[in-house]
């Protein structure tokens, strides 16, 4: 609970730009849906599931609220068909994850959705943490002994999924002997890693916590890194629940011997933006009227006071980044729109691993 | 130790156990109802699972599971057709003994026996889950890599009655699982440019299709209730007796599935016919056993129940499914998002406990109500085919459809409907095809992992030659004893026509080839090489087929081999199957023009009607029961179903319009 609130109040500063709450606005009797473009189990639809009931305690004329499942295609089917029925009425809704973002950030041919033009109610952010074995380094945080590896081993599910970032990090340091072994989820990424059968893995926030941090505490595990909280003044700041974990940047500097700039500072900020800040994020449609959209984001505002969900966001969602306003429509842009500069180094990682899949 | 007890007080409170006793009664409805099983139950549950919370839809999954192969002994004992597959050698003692009018006595036996295997087969489970952390770290990619390859050689040579179809069918499941994203490249393969098949055909739907629509097919073809007759005579008392009297071999048996379930790949099909085979080699007296005696449905019933136990242990801890009702049990795993592997012995033993204790009180619970309700569960066994099948058909398209809401799944379902129908009168297994389709990614994907993490030194490492051991021993135990009776299609009609069948599937790897021969060689070089083996199998089974033809012609002996036994073996008769088939193409386009909910209405009642005017007011009752669940479940589970054209000329409520 207190990891909760301790991101949560360090996001707030984002948040209450803009609050004109309309009274005019009211949806009694009516019925909001979200189409969750991911199947019923999935992490998308659970997060939101779990934010269903206060929203219809807290959206005005407390509505009911569904979740419309339509997954198909990692995300595009579902996108597509919301971007093909929206109606700016403020009671139909999408629900994104990072695969969203990727399918458009990656210029996939089938993607009709465009999130830019969106408006954007709410941005749940996560962290990606980077830890290695004990056997392979003796003091955490020291990349030193993994770059003098002639193969330092780690799990990648696909080359066009997000976990192409993982592929740009490990470029990016430097890093030579670091190679994906494709087709592996984090969770069968995690047990080869425990099998001693890959040198470095990683984990979301809560996996994290439940599951890395025991390991660091006994000494089995040594933690690396995580990829870094970005600040709403543009710092990169250190996860609030590990204060001792160095983030990418840190790294960066520490291996490079200068500070993260340019076009890579730039493809940072983007891939922060996909895979951290908007990692699940909810849009009204084109067009939806200001008052509306205000009456969502003032929603998940009061939502975010609320003790009962305090309470039950700590065991339920784990500490989470959000961001709620105008801010967020910068982070959208800059997640769902690569510049030619990112995407170059984007490709030049996969083609250092001789994946042939390429961003077009 | 006291989640383990936690788990068990959490199982009985009442949201949970309503679930339970939701699923066993499901469970102990399909079993009685020949050929449907464990499997299509799962698949017509499984796209509402994810709405509940994962320790309520383990419950009823696994309760689900658990009872089929207890209840299943109704058809076996009264009418001698097995109820699910488990329960084949039940029928050779079992009905003669109900012909002699001991029916009873041979249930109740039966009941307790299922039980007691069932419940020791959960021991077990508790046993290898307490001890099974240090086994998961020593499974690396290698071993788990020949885990599935033996899985599949086993489960293609043993569930079919010939060994080369039995394998030839596992690889048509790898070649149709190849469908789809290339995992290594994101590079599609044979999707035809369409959205639909890049994730590849649901696992549910292939399910359905392969294992439901046969048996409703086939059923049709009948045209028989499933029984007439029916006798509940004996003494009930004397059956359990008779287990007491016989506890070793209870115990015996009971081991016996267990082992043999954990074995990846053996699953159901055979384990009853190796009790059998066991109690003929150890009984002293084997004079009666084939002809009514107790022991002969002893055996095979405390093992078949014994073996859900020993067949969820490669499900958890590795995810890697014994038998084709297992493949969507991890399905519905994924659902609701659990993990098999080494989080379920360690973050989430909450719920490995849950499943263990759902399995011994599904057991329980299951032979209980069979003893109980005997009489009217027994009545079951004849609802005439004329109302099963439509509401049967109804059910699974509406299953179906669940599955992410999408109409391309009813082309689906009618398609792997009908290779299914092919398949099952043909003599092709189609458990080895859908466990091929589901294991197909993973293997792909293992292949490549193993080889960038060890090379081929992985096949020295002590797990793998252990598991190469394992399989070695298993194959040819089981391969010496021939199991059940095969049936050989005389016709030189059918004999052509499965010759002609077994060539139709080369047209399979030759497409695959095609569609995958210009992309890079890490998204061609598993299709490729599967298409090629593929390839030799139907050829090899194309060729004896031609001999063993030849040979019937000229009057010569057939050479008995494993290459040529069973090697034209079928069950029915394919062309009057295929004219029934045509129901659920009927079925279709009435959803195409006026939506699944009216449309079910319709077919139901003027299925029925057509064909009993005495039924014509219990249609009219079924069909506004169904549109009432319907309605019920759309505003419970905001479901949708699918709208059909007419709902584009008249207004309807959002439930029948589709929004």
């Amino acid at each position: 609970m207190k990891l909760w609130k301790s991101v949560i109040s360090c996001a707030m500063g984002l948040t209450l730009s803009a609050g004109v709450a309309s009274a005019d606005v009211d949806f009694s009797g009516q019925t909001i849906t979200v189409v969750v473009p991911f199947g019923e189990g999935g992490g998308t639809s659970q997060v939101f599931g779990f934010f269903r009931p206060f929203l219809q305690e807290y959206l005005p004329g407390n509505p009911l609220v569904q979740l419309l499942n339509v997954p198909g295609g990692g995300s595009i089917r579902g996108a597509n068909q919301f971007h093909n029925t929206q109606t700016p009425d403020g009671t139909y809704l999408l629900a994104t994850s990072t695969s969203t973002i990727v399918n458009q950030a990656a210029r996939n041919p089938l993607v009709e959705y465009d999130l830019t033009a969106y408006e954007p109610v709410v941005l749940l952010g996560a962290e990606t943490h980077w830890f290695t074995s004990a056997s392979v380094i003796d003091e955490p945080y020291d990349f030193a002994p993994i770059l003098e590896r002639p193969l330092a081993l780690y799990a990648l599910n696909s080359p066009s999924s997000a976990d192409l970032f993982h592929v740009w990090t490990f470029h990016t340091l430097g890093i030579e002997g670091a190679r994906p072994i494709p087709g592996l989820s984090s969770s069968a990424g995690f047990q080869a890693f425990l099998r001693g059968e890959l040198q470095i893995s990683s984990h979301g926030t809560s996996n994290y916590l439940r599951q890395v941090q025991p390991g660091l505490e006994s000494g089995e595990f040594m933690d690396l890194m995580s990829f870094g909280l970005i600040q709403e003044d543009g710092t990169v700041a250190r996860m609030p629940y590990s204060p001792d974990t160095p983030t990418f940047p840190e790294q960066y500097e520490r291996i490079h011997g200068t500070a993260l700039a340019g076009d890579q500072l730039e493809a940072y900020r983007s891939i922060n933006a996909i895979w951290n800040q908007a990692s699940k994020a909810m849009f009204l449609p084109t067009g939806t009227p200001d008052d509306i959209v205000e009456v969502w984001r003032d929603a998940f505002r009061a939502i975010l006071e609320d003790p009962d969900f305090i309470a039950q966001a700590a065991e339920q969602l784990g500490p989470t980044d959000v961001i709620i306003g105008e801010a967020a429509r910068g982070i959208v842009a800059s997640a769902s729109i690569l510049s030619d500069a990112t995407i170059t180094q984007l490709n030049e990682a996969l083609a250092a691993n001789n994946f042939t899949y390429r961003i077009e | 130790m006291d989640l383990f007890f936690d788990v068990l007080g959490a199982l009985f409170s009442f949201d949970h156990f309503v679930f339970l006793i939701a699923g066993i009664l499901l469970g102990l409805t399909v079993g009685i109802l020949p050929g449907l099983g464990g499997t299509t139950a799962l698949a017509i549950l499984l796209p509402f699972v994810s709405a509940f919370e994962p320790a309520s839809a383990l419950a009823l999954m696994i309760g689900v599971l658990a009872p089929t192969t207890t209840s299943d002994t109704f058809p076996a004992v009264l009418i001698g057709v097995p109820g699910t597959a488990g329960s084949q050698a039940t029928v050779l003692d079992g009905y003669p003994m109900a012909k002699r009018g001991e029916a009873a006595r041979a249930l109740s036996a039966a009941f307790l026996s299922s039980m007691i295997g069932g419940v020791w087969g959960a021991i077990i489970l508790t046993f290898a889950i307490v001890f099974a952390k240090p086994l998961i770290l020593a499974v690396g990619f290698g071993e788990q890599f020949l885990l599935i390859v033996l899985a599949l050689i086993m489960v293609g040579a043993l569930t079919g009655a010939n060994l080369v179809k039995g394998l030839a069918s596992c690889l048509i499941g790898l070649i149709i699982g190849a469908v789809g994203l290339a995992q290594i490249t994101a590079e599609p393969r044979l999707t035809f440019g369409t959205l639909y098949l890049i994730e590849g055909v649901p696992l549910v739907v292939v399910g359905m299709g392969l294992f439901a629509i046969p048996e409703i097919v086939s059923l049709l073809q009948s045209k028989a209730s499933i029984t007439e007759k029916l006798q509940l005579k004996g003494q009930w008392l004397k059956g359990f007796r008779d287990v007491v009297a016989n506890w070793f071999l209870v115990f015996r048996c009971s081991t016996i599935g267990v082992i043999v379930g954990a074995l990846p790949g053996l699953g159901g099909t055979v384990v009853d016919w190796i009790a059998y085979s066991h109690l003929r080699q150890t009984a002293r007296d084997t004079a009666n056993i084939g002809k009514g005696d107790i022991r002969g449905v002893i055996a095979p019933e405390s093992a078949n129940n014994a073996k859900e136990g020993g067949a969820l242990i490669p499900t958890i801890l590795f995810g890697i499914p014994g038998s084709g009702n297992k493949v969507l049990l991890l399905g519905g795993f994924l659902l609701v998002g659990i993990q098999p592997g080494i989080e379920m012995v360690t973050t989430q033993l909450d719920l490995t406990y849950t499943i263990i204790w759902s399995l011994a009180i599904a057991n329980i619970i299951g032979a209980a109500i069979c003893i109980v309700l005997a009489r009217p569960m027994s009545r079951i066994t004849t609802v005439p085919y004329f109302i099963l099948a439509p509401v049967l058909i109804a059910l699974i398209f509406f299953a179906s459809y669940q599955v992410g809401r999408d109409w391309n799944n009813f082309a689906g379902l009618m398609a792997f409907g009908l290779l299914g129908v092919i398949m099952k009168s043909y003599g092709w297994s189609r458990p080895a095809l859908l466990i091929g389709f589901f294991l197909s990614s993973k293997i792909e994907l293992l292949s490549y992992q193993t080889s960038a993490v060890y090379g081929m030194s992985f096949l020295w490492r002590t797990g793998s030659l252990i598991l190469i051991g394992i399989t070695v021993v298993t194959l040819w135990l089981l391969l010496k004893q021939k199991m059940g009776d095969e049936t050989q299609a005389s016709g030189r009609r059918q004999q052509m026509a499965q010759i002609r069948v077994t060539l139709g599937f080369l047209i399979l790897p030759v497409a695959m080839t095609m569609a995958v021969a210009g992309l890079d060689y890490r998204s061609s070089l598993y299709p490729l090489g599967v298409s090629a083996i593929l390839a030799v199998a139907l050829i090899v089974v194309a060729f004896s087929q031609i001999r063993a033809r030849s040979a019937t012609i000229n009057g010569t002996p057939l050479p008995q081999n494993f290459v040529m036994r069973g090697v034209f073996a079928q069950e029915g008769d394919f062309f009057p199957q295929f004219k029934e088939f045509a129901n659920l193409v009927l079925f279709f386009l009435l959803i195409v023009v006026f939506g699944f909910p009216i449309a079910t209405v319709i077919f139901i009642t003027t299925f029925i009607g057509l064909r009993s005017r005495r039924h014509i007011p219990l249609a009219f009752g079924l069909a506004i029961a169904l549109l009432s669940i319907m309605w019920v479940l759309a505003s419970l589970l905001t479901l949708q179903y699918p709208s059909g054209w007419i709902a584009t000329v008249v207004d309807l409520p959002w439930w029948l319009s589709g929004y």
